[in-house]
């Protein structure tokens, strides 16, 4: 492979690319979806391809093909470099690349079970009978769905790296939708839209779907009768798989660089971080640690090498509350001055590479979600995404949740639905006063980040454990 | 197309006779030239071949899909499919293959357009924006999708499209424009330069104004998203198999002055005449005057709920999502920009709506934000620019009877939370709408 690679790098630096790479991809997929204890999709993906990205000036050409034969990828090459000239019509300032170590290497995802290799017929039964097991017990809608991802990639470059990764991702959940008068009220697990991580086949028998069918059901068939949730501010506390999402949202997108750098404006939007205040900027409250570290084991995204061949590391982003680190490729970080994170993937081979998210996470503190509900007088728990949606900016938020309990001194009391908070996100976060511990962080995975143009699906980890935020304003409604 | 033909040559020699049997290819070239800080910073062409096989026998299903390149040979994918196939459980709902008089021949052999028009698109729309930081996309396509059953069905057409969609930033304020057209040469850069210029300048140190409901004035991208939303989680008929559909064919739940076509026949529609059932699609009536006439159907789910295929299959999709219109037109009104303007007492002026999101799919309430040029109207005139305001709202009570006070009467394709070129659209002046935050939350 690396062979046929070099013969498009080679054409794209022949034709004036000032620096090259490129990726061949065998990205196998499987998707399986079953509704009332019937297979609704079954669904095995196969594709392969190279794309090539050439470096003219300030921009980028990136072209991608299906054709892997001699030919084609040599007319590949040229095709980069052409399509990075005609953007010489409309210049901006040249750039160099950050350095990152020239490597040769390979790389597997640890995994137990390759899920391609395990039956069909398991996966199938799985998901049918834990939906039909909703069904039976009650349930309008009973929903699961797996996904499974095996992702063979051989990167080189002009600069002369070789690195050959196979990623293996695996995912899903259940879901329990009941309907009322005019109304869904809605339950999930392990969270909404499932759960998601690197490994195999283990992963999902892990999650004991039908441990959790019983539950689903009821809760999802309770919520209809459920008082709504309050309007006012109070307390709130945020189950993980939600602060999860909070994080993606809030700290995540805001970090990317090439969205402080203005190169997302016009589609994903801007950050309120400016560059000037980084280390000084108050993010949240003491508590708040955010790291992007792809290194994780198990973590969604979790890898070797990124995309531009830079090693997968650790990254401080919020330390002790102050804004740190940033989301990073080696275009963006050598604009701005800093080291290169190996934070830049695409999705498959026909997509040019980005700044995107690694595993963003919240840093666990020292207490428990049983403490947190113990020492709160006047709070809302709210339980699993059921609405997202943020400001260009990353700073005006709104999210809703599928449950929510009202906590009275100390004590869960009533289950309220619709839950929703809204807030701003320094002074959200700067609320953060007490977050679970170590024995309550799960690595939450995102298998549907949606950024540039064309649009591009990323998966990304937000490890997180419960926390309380003050005087969130809840329960806003249409 | 070549390479289509010789695949099914050879498939149609190896399909077992009692195995039905569809498979469709999309072969497309997209090309996006993309800008941002008012220079061309990304620039990318990808061609691709995608093959969807679908088998079908002994009462079970099974979904292969593969690129051109990575799927070997057709003998071993049928020998993989059937022996998976095996595994799995009966497909009661399976609508059965489309019918060969159902074929249509629409492939043309159509060259993609070139990356220095682009890029000149790029530099007619920049220059009209002076100091002020420019960034945006100018793409096209061109897409071919064939499909071939073992009814003896062979379908296949041709569509092309291109866009520019830009905005222009100041210290305090953004504007933006969109253009779709089935021709590069045919989009006019300079135009949409001037109008994101032009609400990015008068929407400069915008105010904050306290959340309420308001009457509004809503620009056509504003308005697709609108009826985006309620095409896919309530005219998709999957969402009325599921039960979670707002929307009751034949009652009135509509603003009289609302009627919503899908027209893959209407002079400059952007997408397939055919859908991915190799049907040929027809004008189909969505809402007449306020009460809706139609669910956009697939196969499985004019089966399901026993009613006439309307044929809104999309191609790459699975039967889990359903179907959806592509060609939707609102038809306009007689009303100019200036003339809505100048009908509201007190209201808001919204450009674009921002990361929507559905909080229940029954009631259709959305929450989401205006961005890229909102003002606040008093007394028939424009008074000030206004900052961020968050909006939670039934996209249902949005356009209900009575709500509606006037229609635009000029329609644009406009953009979507769905993509681009699906709706074709003018603005709408709604008595009410509700807003539940601003700028400090």
């Amino acid at each position: 492979m690396f062979n046929q690679i070099n013969k498009s790098i080679d054409s794209a630096i022949g034709s004036g690319a000032q620096y090259a790479d490129a990726r061949i991809l065998i990205s196998k997929s499987r998707n399986i979806s079953s509704k009332d204890g019937e297979l609704e999709d079954f669904n095995n993906s196969e594709n392969m391809g190279l794309g090539i990205r050439a470096l003219v000036g300030s921009s980028w050409g990136f072209y991608a093909t299906y054709d892997l034969s001699d030919k084609s990828l040599i007319e590949a090459g040229k095709k980069a470099y052409l399509i990075a000239k005609a953007s010489s019509k409309v210049p901006g300032n040249d750039f160099p690349l950050a350095d990152v170590p020239i490597v040769q290497d390979k790389y597997v995802t640890p995994h137990e079970q390759n899920p391609f290799k395990v039956s069909s017929t398991d996966q199938i039964d799985l998901l049918v009978s834990s939906t039909h097991e909703m069904k039976k017990l009650g349930s309008s809608i009973a929903s699961g769905r797996l996904n499974f991802w095996d992702t063979e990639k051989w990167f080189g470059s002009s600069q002369g790296h070789e690195i050959y990764q196979n990623i293996i991702e695996s995912g899903g959940g259940i879901s329990s939708l009941s309907i009322g008068d005019g109304e869904t009220q809605i339950r999930s697990y392990p969270q909404s839209f499932g759960e998601y991580r690197t490994g195999g086949w283990e992963v999902i028998q892990s999650f004991k779907f039908l441990d959790h069918v019983e539950r689903l059901t009821e809760e999802s068939k309770r919520l209809l009768t459920s008082p709504q949730c309050p309007e006012g501010t109070r307390d709130l506390i945020l189950e993980g798989s939600q602060l999860a999402l909070q994080i993606h949202e809030s700290v995540g997108h805001a970090i990317e660089l090439d969205r402080i750098l203005g190169w997302e404006a016009a589609y994903a939007g801007t950050s309120h971080l400016q560059l000037n205040k980084l280390n000084e900027h108050k993010y949240g409250s003491t508590l708040m640690n955010i790291v992007a570290d792809a290194t994780l084991p198990g973590a969604l995204a979790t890898f070797k090498y990124d995309d531009e061949g830079t090693p997968a590391q650790r990254v401080d982003i919020v330390k002790e509350g102050i804004w740190t680190g940033v989301l990073t490729g080696r275009d963006s970080a050598a604009i701005a001055g800093v080291s290169p994170g190996g934070m830049v993937r695409a999705d498959g081979y026909g997509r040019l590479p980005m700044v995107r998210m690694t595993n963003v996470g919240l840093l666990p503190g020292e207490s428990s979600l049983e403490e947190i509900i113990a020492s709160t007088d006047d709070g809302v728990y709210m339980e699993t995404n059921r609405s997202w949606s943020i400001d260009d900016l990353r700073l005006n938020f709104q999210f809703g949740c599928e449950v929510g309990w009202l906590v009275k001194n100390g004590k869960i009391t009533d289950m309220v639905k619709n839950p929703t908070y809204t807030g701003i996100t320094p002074n959200f976060w700067g609320s953060m006063d007490m977050l679970a511990g170590k024995d309550e962080w799960v690595f939450w995975g995102t298998p549907n980040c949606g950024k540039g143009q064309p649009s591009q699906i990323g998966h990304t980890g937000h490890p997180a454990s419960p926390a309380r935020f003050k005087d969130v304003r809840i329960g806003v409604r249409g | 197309m070549k390479i289509w033909e010789n695949f099914i040559e050879d498939t149609e020699k190896i399909i077992p006779s009692d195995v039905q049997c569809e498979i469709k290819m999309i072969n497309s070239i997209d090309s996006l030239t993309r800008f941002a800080n008012s220079h061309i910073h990304q620039n990318v062409e990808e061609e691709m071949t995608d093959l969807y096989l679908t088998f079908h026998s002994d009462g079970k299903t099974t979904n292969l899909n593969f690129n051109i390149t990575s799927l070997g040979s057709i003998d071993e994918v049928v020998k993989k499919a059937l022996s998976e196939i095996a595994n799995n459980p009966k497909d009661s709902s399976w609508p059965g293959l489309a019918s060969k008089e159902n074929s249509y021949d629409g492939f043309k052999k159509l060259s993609p357009e070139n990356p220095d028009l682009r890029a000149q698109k790029v530099k007619d729309f920049i220059d009209q924006g002076g100091s002020f930081n420019g960034a945006g996309y100018c793409s096209s396509n061109v897409s071919n999708v064939f499909v071939w059953n073992t009814n003896g069905l062979s379908s296949s057409d041709t569509a092309t499209s291109a866009f520019l969609d830009g905005i222009f930033r100041s210290e305090t304020s953004s504007g933006s424009s969109h253009l779709g057209h089935k021709t590069l040469e045919n989009i006019d850069g300079k135009k949409i330069g001037q109008e994101a210029y032009s609400i990015a300048k008068e929407s400069q140190n915008p105010q904050d104004i306290d959340p309420g409901v308001y009457e509004v004035i809503l620009g056509p991208d504003a308005v697709s998203t609108i009826l985006v939303f309620l095409a896919v989680y309530g005219f998709n008929a999957k969402s009325k198999v599921d039960g979670t559909s707002p929307i009751e064919i034949d009652t009135e739940q509509f603003d009289k002055k609302i009627t919503l076509i899908d027209d893959p026949h209407k002079e400059g529609a952007l997408n397939f005449k055919i859908d991915a059932s190799g049907s040929p699609k027809a004008q189909t009536e969505i809402i007449t005057n306020g009460v809706p006439k139609s669910y956009f159907h697939t196969r499985r789910t004019s089966t399901e709920l026993n009613e006439k295929n309307t044929f809104h299959e999309m191609f790459g999709w699975g039967d889990s999502f359903g179907g959806l219109g592509t060609n939707l037109y609102l038809q306009p009104g007689d009303i100019s920009k200036e003339e809505m303007i100048s009908n509201v007492k007190k209201g808001i002026y919204i450009n674009e709506f921002w990361y929507c999101r559905v909080l229940d799919p029954i009631t259709q309430v959305v929450t989401g934000l205006n961005r890229n040029g909102s003002y606040l109207i008093e007394n028939g005139k424009i008074t000030k620019p206004v900052g961020r305001l968050r909006f939670t709202q039934s996209f249902m009570s949005s356009l209900g009877q009575g709500n509606v006070l006037g229609v635009g009467s000029e329609n644009r394709f406009a953009d979507s939370e769905f993509g681009e070129g699906i709706l074709n659209v003018p603005m709408l002046h709604l008595k009410e709408f509700n807003f539940t935050g601003g700028v400090s939350g």
